[in-house]
């Protein structure tokens, strides 16, 4: 009952597009994956939502008190180096093993888990975004993710690549075929996770 | 120009498109958003900042996993 009330949200059903199309490009692990966040998602916002229905979207608790502080530097340094750990550990192995596959999987379960419910350090919320910049953004990212699904769907077929009309995958391959440059792509990834569940 | 080119071109303009934002929205008093401020205002609500993290991860998955 929950998670259907849930069903209201986009997110939702977005999450349950990349669940489906990801599954029938042969990747069925994230397309699994997505499915769980999205059936966890859905039963979250429609308990919160039938709890509290004139509530609507709840925003994010903040965590308590007004001023951002900045992290010490001994946490930071270690944060770091177990970032760096981390990328070297998992870009030792090649692309889609199984040892690589535990690596991302573990991580983005408790990058997921531990940004839930809000940021791991209070953040200023910020008002109201410009209208007119906001929807610049919105048209470059929307452009950005058209062009790639319309190089997807010039390929022979989804799991073929294509010469003529390369995806970001293809265009990436080159990099992530060496170690240096998994690791270097994964230590990236790793420092927006961290970027992310501190919004 | 090939259709190579051409697809390669679109991506360098979208990249383009978002460094351009981003100069503009730090270094001047155009009214745009940083990226970080947008992310900031996604992840305001529970839904939001969820999706926003499995994007993130989507990534990490779509890149390195089987």
């Amino acid at each position: 009952m929950a998670a259907l009330a849930g069903l209201r949200a986009p997110v939702v059903w977005i999450l349950l597009a990349i669940a489906f199309f990801t599954s029938i490009s042969g990747k069925p692990v994230d397309g699994v994956l997505m499915l769980i966040v999205a059936v966890g998602l859905a039963w979250d916002a429609g308990r919160r939502a039938l709890r509290q229905p004139e509530a609507g979207e709840a925003a994010v608790p903040a965590r308590a008190a007004a001023r951002p502080r900045g992290r010490p530097r001994p946490v930071v340094i270690a944060l770091a180096v177990a970032g760096v750990v981390y990328a070297v550990v998992v870009g030792s192995f090649s692309r889609y093993s199984w040892p690589a596959t535990a690596g991302i999987i573990g991580l983005s379960t408790g990058v997921v888990l531990i940004g839930w419910h809000r940021p791991v350090r209070s953040r200023p919320g910020g008002g109201r975004l410009p209208v007119a910049g906001t929807l610049a953004w919105i048209v470059v990212l929307v452009a950005g993710c058209l062009w790639e699904l319309a190089s997807l769907y010039l390929q022979p077929s989804l799991t073929t690549d294509s010469y003529a009309h390369p995806t970001i995958s293809t265009l990436t391959d080159p990099l992530l075929a060496t170690s240096p440059g998994r690791m270097l792509v994964l230590f990236a990834w790793v420092a927006f996770g961290w970027y992310l569940v501190e919004r | 120009m090939t259709w190579r080119e051409v697809t390669i071109a679109g991506y360098v303009l979208v990249v383009a498109g978002i460094v351009v934002l981003q100069l503009l929205a730090t270094r001047t008093r155009v009214p745009i958003p940083s990226f970080g401020d947008l992310l900031t205002r996604a992840m305001r609500s529970r839904t939001g900042r969820v999706g926003v993290l499995v994007a993130w991860a989507w990534i990490g998955l779509h890149f390195f996993a089987r």
